[in-house]
Order: structure tokens, then C-alpha cells, then sequence
């Protein structure tokens, strides 16, 4: 049995423990008494890993865009025919998976049957097998999903909003690739991925449920076998901290005109504890520039600038970082320029009634996310894969002062990192 | 465990759900009402008016205060139908008290702050707040017509409403923008009055509370005068009249098929569990016939699935196609349906099947929401039953079984969202 650590948290009343398995796969076990288990097994390897080498290869590698998001869909298929999911189908396993910048992840739930299922996760997804016959049938089912995502105003403007914000950043490309792009995909260059990327040492499973240390353990014992590590060498182009373009609009076929207003941020800790601090307090700090308590979305949804759909929430990863404030408007520019007044505010005017309260709901709803094996797994990935700790969260987030926010804003609101993307209906 | 089922009024009914499982409980409250023209705009606007503000909380900045104050509580408003049922209310998300730090009872103060958003509205003259009132008629408006940037939902709502015309169940759970515009702040109070005294309430807890003294508390909210009203009974069409077929032109990339069927099945029937498992087989897990068929081998479309109403009777197809494969999507998709009331799927498929749906079931006991929501479609229609028992009678269904429902279901409504966009890569997009 390899070496366990323990973290746990008091206030929230849970723990987890963490080890790393003989082959080399960092595991993480969260006991939860609940019916449902989950388990995700993913990668760090996502829509923006495109141009990429190991350490002792020569020349970087460029693929096209999409690759990682087409490989997820070619591993459910087995040497032996069997279909994956028909797989998990005999064990009473929901299953599924999902592709962004960052990550591919392959997950399931069950309420019985653990054990089996997750021999099948792992067996699946150490052993890719595909033809250039069964690529080219998956041609045609991921044109649809991309077809689907194109005709879906929201995905299409937050796809806006990357290309404003980005001038270079693989993040400004489509996680599913284009028609064109994918017509470009061959075995040949997904066994390449999959050799750098799928390598245990590149991976996480993350496990939440009814479910014990020893079990995890002895169902890897099955299937892994031991890999030597590889170093991954990945190469996102420079980017300049200016938008690359402050404004874009394109029509489709909605009722009223939906906004994205981003604000780049290329100052990005380097460590993942550094980053969690600054998403703390950016989480304060949207809460408090745009929270339902607060004056912007008041004022705005009195005036009828604004509806219930609006959302907003700063995402980062080692190499970007942006906040987005999202919804409908009747006038998209008029709220943009709220913004900028609400931004200019939040440098100097924060009260420190309004922190506090902010502060405690944030903290509280931490809580929240602790009811469900699939969320709670899901987060914990997210945090992972970014060098973080879910269970640390809530500590740091209780250590954000008000200064700390207030120079944040100082800091992240200069009209050169604004951007605004715009869906107007067809006229 | 259980529901405990606990009368509060007249008509007003509190159905807790014990459990220690949640650091989260959940509680609604809801009316229930018949789908009906005009009404079904103003009972689904009236919550979104309370929303905006009562006599102790006037606006909803002082709302949102309250809930942050109490440790980042939520409260949403529900409108949805259920076959011939309208349902409206709020919903309340709170932290368990003992995660408190200022020792609140937060069921307790919850249950307040619901009934004063409920009993408590801001009223000038014979009505609600007439700004509070126009600028939610003016959302509902937005959302009505929004229903047209889900082109997935679009299309499955076309359909449903090309197949029930003239039926309640064509009617949508929030009206039309004309219905609404004519709502106004003195109408709308009056509806809600009515409402207060005649729909049926059903209101839920699930997870760690005292149901007695919930109950109490409760009891001393509604003390008003109440007269309930009889839901009328779904009306069920056992089998469609000769099918139509409805095309609509729209500029986007994917086609969207959706074709619905009356299974003339409900959950009152004793052969819907039969249902259930044919759906799964058929098109309702990724298992399904239509998965494997539709998408894995003809590469037709990213999702293709079936699933059947309970409360109508209908089974329902939806997927999402390249234009000009319509024809053969639909053939092929009715062929695998043939395939079920042939009897050609194995045990292995109904296995899976029945292993899909029962952990489904068993998966359902880790959501508070999903409980409720189980439970409250049942309770609409008095139809009683737990979890347990429902996989019980899945597991009795036999193949025969199976084959029998599937030979139910009739083609009434074949509904394509033509896409006018196809063969075009890129958006006009101005910098």
C-alpha cells in the first residue's frame, strides 16, 4: 500500500485522502456517505494543448484543432468491438465524459457495482483502439455536435468573447474544432496524443462516494500498469496583456441581444496556491461589483437593462485568466458602460459592511457544494488540475481582506483590458 | 424513511422528507392549477412579482440582503406544468442550522421569510406595485420570445404544441406575449387572490427538520380562509388520428427533428413501468437502440433520444440532424422502434435497461431537489408511491411485457426545424 495523506477541513466537516498509486497515477478518495458514487480519471490535456513535445523530443508537435475533444469520443470504443458504455451498462453505470481547455475527463456514477466500474474506467482509458475506419465514422457525429454548439447563441458568444480577449492563446479556438479542422484528424496523430498525453504521470483519478482507500487501490492494482513519467512540454504563444480586439458583434437567431463583457488578465500567479488567493478575491469582488444584493444589478434590472439571466465569474489557468460578466440587454453598450462606472467604483467606494457580508455568503455557500458525490468530485478535479486544493478554498477564502480586494480592482479594471462581444437578433 | 404527509389547511398539504443526508435542505411551496388560457400567464407572473419585494423586505436588494445574512440562503421562483396541472410557487434552498455560526434556526426563518413574501406583497391600490408589475410583464415577454435561442428546446416545444392544439397541454406553463401584455397590476392581484384561496398547495421539506413544529409554523402562515378547487384529470389520447407533418424554415446550421408519439400511457397506468424499460431500450440511455443505431453506426447525429411524459401520455424523439439527411433519420428512427415491438433486442439490452433505470432510481435518494420533484409529480395527481417501489415493479416486467407497451405509441406529429444556414462554415462577424 503506498503512502496516504489525510487533509481535512473543520468547517466544512469533510476529508479526503490522497496517494499515489504504484503505476505512477496521482489518486485522491473522498468518503461520502451517500447511494451515488463517482469517479473521474482525467488528463491535463485540453483544447489549447495544440503545439506541444516531451522532454527529449526535438521538434514541438502542432495539431489540429479539436484533436483532444475527438480522441475523448475515439476511446470509448475496445480492441474486442465491445462498446464502452455497453460496458457500463451491465454494472448499472451512468457514464460520460467531457473535454475543455484544460482537461479531458471520463467519469461515471453508480449505485452498486463500484469496484467493476471503475476497472472498466481504467481499462478504457489506458487502452486506446481505433482505426482510420472507425475515425472517419466519427466524422460525422462530432460535425453535428459542432453544427449544434455553432447554432447555440450563448456558446457562440462566449467563443466571441475568447477571440476579443485573445489574439494568439489557443483558449480563442473552438474546444470541439471546426468542420474543417477536424477534417484534417488521422489515427496516426491521436495515438500521438494519447502516447504524450495519457501518460499516468499527466493523470488524476479523482474518487467520491461510499468507498474506501484499499478498494481504489486494489481495483488500480488490476488494471495499471507501471509507467516511467514524462515531462510535457507545452508552447502557448506570448500574449500581450491588451485585448486583442475591444469590441464584436455578429447576428443570430435571438429574441434580444446578448452581451459578454470580458476583462483580460495577464498577470497570472505561477503557482496554484497563488491563484486560488486571486480567485478568492475575485470572487469577493464580483460578488460585490455584480451580486443580487448589489446596486448594479438592482439599478439595471429596474431600469430593465438587465433580466434574471445574467451571470458572471472569473476563470483562470496557468496560462489565461479573464472575468466575464454575462446576459441579455436591450442595449449591451449601455451596460458596458455601467460596467466601467461599477469598475471605477469598486476601487475606492467598498464598504466594509458589504465586504463582510459578502464574504460570510461566499463562505457559507462553500457549503453548499458538499451534497453531491458528482459535485463535489467535479470540483475537486478543477481545482486539482490546476495545482489547487478544494478543501483549502474555503481557508483562503476566509484570509481575503478588503485591501486585498480593492487593490485587486485597482490592479484588473484599465479600459485596455476591457472587451465586449455582442449576439444581435436577425434583422 | 418516507414521506410524511401532513395537512396544514384546507388543500394545503406538508410532505416532508426526512433526512440527515443534506448540509442543505429544500423547501417549496407550490400551487397547483388548471392549464389554462390567460390564467397560465398571470399565475406564472405572480411569483416573479413577489420576488420583487414585500412590506418587510421592498425591494430585492433587501431580499438578497436577508438570504446572504442567512449564510447565502436562495429562494426561486417555479413555474412548469404537468400535464393539465400548472405548477407555480418558490423554492428555498437554506443551510442546515447546526452549520449556523450565529446559532439561527434557519428552517424557521426561512418559513417566515417565505410567508412574508408570499401573504406580504407590496399592494397600491387594488393591485401589485405597477412598476414591479410592468417590468416583470416585460420579462416574462423577453422570455416567452427567448424560447427561440434554444433551438433543441425551440423544436421540442413546436412539436408539443403542434400535437396538443386544442388540448390544455398545448398551452405553455407561461402564456403568450399577448396574454401577458394584457396582465395588469389589478387583474394580476386579483388572480393572486384567488389563487391564495382555491389552487391546492403542496408545499415540501426535504432533509433535518421537526416536522411537527414546521407543521405549527406553517398552520399559523395559512390561516386564511380557503376554498380548494378540483384539478381537472389529464386528458389522454390513447391513440393519434392520422400524423402530421410540420416544417419550419430558420437560419441555422442543424436540422432539428422531433417526432411525438401518444403512448396513451401514464403513470397511473399498471403497464407504464413496461413503458419505462421499452424507452430505455428504444432511446432513452446511451445504450439505447437509437444511440447505437442512429449515432454510432449511421454517424446521423450527436444525440438522438426518446422519452416518454407521464403526466400526458406521450412518448417524445428528438435529434439534432444535417438537413439533408432528414428523410432517412426518420425512417431509421422509426425502424428501430419497429425493432422493440418485434421483440429484437436481447437480454443483455433489457438488463441494461433495467440496471439504468434502477440506479437511476437509487441515485435519486442523493437529491434533495430530485425527491422533491419525484414526489410532487406524483402528489399532483394523489398518485401515492416511493422509489422502492417502483423499481419493484420494473423489476417484475417481463419481455412480453415490454413488447406489448411498445406496440402502444402512435405517430400523431412529425416536426422538422429546417435549417436554412447548412453548408456555411462561418458567421458574418464585424470587428
Amino acid at each position: 500500500m503506498p503512502d496516504i495523506t489525510i487533509k481535512r477541513n473543520d468547517f466544512l466537516r469533510e476529508e479526503y485522502y490522497r496517494f499515489r498509486h504504484g503505476s505512477g497515477l496521482e489518486v485522491c478518495v473522498f468518503p461520502k456517505k451517500l447511494s451515488t458514487s463517482y469517479a473521474i480519471f482525467a488528463t491535463r490535456y485540453g483544447s489549447i494543448d495544440n503545439r506541444f513535445r516531451l522532454a527529449g523530443d526535438k521538434d514541438f508537435t502542432t495539431v489540429p484543432d479539436g484533436i483532444a475533444h475527438y480522441l475523448e469520443h475515439k476511446l470509448f470504443e475496445n480492441p474486442n468491438g465491445d462498446d464502452t458504455f455497453t460496458r457500463y451498462a451491465r454494472y448499472g453505470a451512468n457514464a460520460n465524459a467531457y473535454t475543455s481547455n484544460t482537461m479531458t475527463a471520463y467519469l461515471f456514477s453508480c449505485t452498486s457495482n463500484f469496484d467493476e466500474s471503475l476497472g472498466i474506467l481504467l481499462d478504457f482509458v489506458t487502452t486506446p483502439y481505433f482505426t482510420p475506419e472507425t475515425v472517419e465514422k466519427e466524422r460525422g457525429i462530432i460535425a453535428q455536435e459542432i453544427r449544434m454548439y455553432d447554432d447555440h447563441p450563448f456558446r457562440s458568444m462566449y467563443q466571441t468573447l475568447l477571440e476579443n480577449l485573445y489574439e494568439k492563446h489557443p483558449v480563442r479556438i473552438n474546444v470541439a474544432g471546426t468542420v474543417e479542422s477536424i477534417s484534417h484528424i488521422t489515427s496516426d496523430i491521436l495515438y500521438e496524443c494519447y502516447r504524450v498525453f495519457y501518460n499516468l504521470s499527466n493523470m488524476v483519478l479523482i474518487v467520491c462516494g461510499d468507498v474506501t482507500v484499499d478498494e481504489v487501490n486494489a481495483v488500480c492494482d488490476k488494471y495499471l500498469k507501471k509507467q516511467a513519467p514524462v515531462e510535457i512540454i507545452r508552447d502557448y504563444p506570448d500574449e500581450k496583456p491588451e485585448v486583442f480586439r475591444a469590441y464584436a458583434e455578429k447576428s443570430m437567431q435571438v429574441s434580444k441581444p446578448l452581451f459578454a463583457i470580458g476583462v483580460k488578465d495577464t498577470d497570472i500567479p505561477s503557482d496554484g496556491y497563488g491563484r486560488m488567493k486571486k480567485y478568492a478575491a475575485y470572487g469577493i469582488l464580483n460578488d460585490l461589483m455584480f451580486g443580487k444584493s448589489g446596486e448594479f444589478y438592482n439599478k439595471l434590472y429596474e431600469e430593465g437593462l438587465l433580466s434574471n439571466q445574467f451571470d458572471y465569474g472569473y476563470e483562470s489557468s496557468a496560462s489565461y485568466a479573464f472575468n466575464g460578466v454575462y446576459g441579455e440587454s436591450r442595449d449591451p453598450k449601455e451596460v458596458f458602460e455601467r460596467f466601467k462606472a461599477r469598475a471605477e467604483w469598486a476601487k475606492s467606494e467598498i464598504s466594509a459592511e458589504d465586504f463582510e457580508r459578502s464574504k460570510r455568503a461566499l463562505y457559507a455557500s462553500m457549503v453548499k457544494c458538499f451534497d453531491s458525490t458528482e459535485d463535489i468530485a467535479n470540483s475537486f478535479l478543477n481545482y486539482e488540475i490546476e495545482g489547487g486544493d478544494l478543501l483549502d478554498y474555503v481557508d483562503i477564502l476566509s484570509k481575503v481582506t478588503q485591501d486585498d480586494v480593492t487593490a485587486l480592482a485597482k490592479a484588473a479594471f484599465r479600459p485596455e483590458f476591457y472587451t465586449l462581444a455582442v449576439v444581435n437578433p436577425i434583422v | 424513511m418516507g414521506l410524511q404527509n401532513i395537512s396544514i389547511a384546507d388543500g394545503v398539504r406538508l410532505h416532508c422528507l426526512p433526512t440527515g443526508k443534506f448540509k442543505t435542505n429544500f423547501m417549496s411551496v407550490s400551487f397547483t392549477a388548471p392549464l389554462e388560457a390567460g390564467v397560465n400567464a398571470m399565475n406564472s407572473l405572480i411569483p416573479n412579482i413577489l420576488l420583487r419585494g414585500s412590506e418587510k423586505y421592498p425591494d430585492m436588494a433587501a431580499i438578497n440582503k436577508r438570504l446572504d445574512y442567512l449564510y447565502a440562503a436562495g429562494i426561486s421562483t417555479r413555474c412548469s406544468k404537468r400535464g393539465d396541472v400548472q405548477v407555480f410557487g418558490l423554492c428555498a434552498d437554506m443551510l442546515d442550522s447546526s452549520y449556523a455560526i450565529g446559532g439561527e434556526d434557519l428552517v424557521a426563518e426561512m418559513t417566515d421569510m417565505l410567508g412574508e413574501l408570499l401573504l406580504h406583497p407590496i399592494k397600491v391600490g387594488e393591485g401589485f406595485d405597477p412598476d414591479y408589475t410592468e417590468s416583470e410583464k416585460n420579462n416574462q415577454i423577453d422570455a416567452i420570445n427567448a424560447s427561440i435561442n434554444n433551438k433543441v428546446y425551440y423544436a421540442y416545444r413546436r412539436c408539443i404544441e403542434e400535437m396538443c392544439r386544442g388540448e390544455r397541454f398545448g398551452l405553455t406553463e407561461t402564456g403568450t406575449v399577448d396574454e401577458t401584455s394584457a396582465c395588469t397590476p389589478e387583474s394580476l392581484f386579483s388572480q393572486y387572490k384567488y389563487a391564495l384561496r382555491h389552487y391546492p398547495i403542496e408545499i415540501f421539506f426535504v432533509g433535518q427538520c421537526d416536522a411537527d413544529a414546521l407543521a405549527d409554523r406553517l398552520r399559523s402562515i395559512f390561516s386564511f380562509e380557503r376554498e380548494p378547487i378540483a384539478l381537472p384529470a389529464t386528458e389522454v389520447i390513447r391513440s393519434a388520428a392520422e400524423p402530421k407533418t410540420i416544417t419550419e424554415d430558420m437560419p441555422v446550421n442543424q436540422g432539428k427533428l422531433v417526432i411525438g408519439m401518444r403512448s396513451g400511457l401514464t403513470l397511473a397506468d399498471p403497464e407504464y413501468p413496461a413503458l419505462m424499460l421499452c424507452n430505455a431500450i428504444y432511446g432513452g440511455a446511451v445504450t439505447s437502440k437509437l444511440f447505437m443505431n442512429v449515432r454510432e453506426k449511421m454517424s446521423l447525429c450527436y444525440y438522438c433520444q426518446s422519452s416518454p411524459d407521464a403526466a400526458k401520455g406521450l412518448l417524445m424523439i428528438q435529434s439534432g440532424i444535417e438537413v439533408s439527411n432528414r428523410e432517412v433519420a426518420e425512417k431509421a428512427i422509426l425502424d428501430q422502434l419497429e425493432a422493440v415491438r418485434r421483440g429484437d433486442f436481447t437480454d443483455e439490452e433489457m438488463n441494461g435497461a433495467l440496471l439504468f433505470l434502477i440506479n437511476s432510481y437509487n441515485e435519486l435518494a442523493d437529491s434533495a431537489r430530485g425527491l422533491e420533484n419525484w414526489y410532487l409529480g406524483r402528489m399532483i395527481f394523489n398518485i401515492p408511491g416511493e422509489p422502492d417501489e417502483m423499481v419493484e415493479k420494473l423489476r417484475a416486467v417481463t419481455r412480453e411485457d415490454i413488447i406489448a407497451a411498445a406496440k402502444l405509441p402512435t405517430l400523431d406529429t412529425v416536426y422538422f426545424l429546417n435549417g436554412t444556414l447548412c453548408g456555411e462554415d462561418e458567421e458574418d462577424e464585424n470587428a
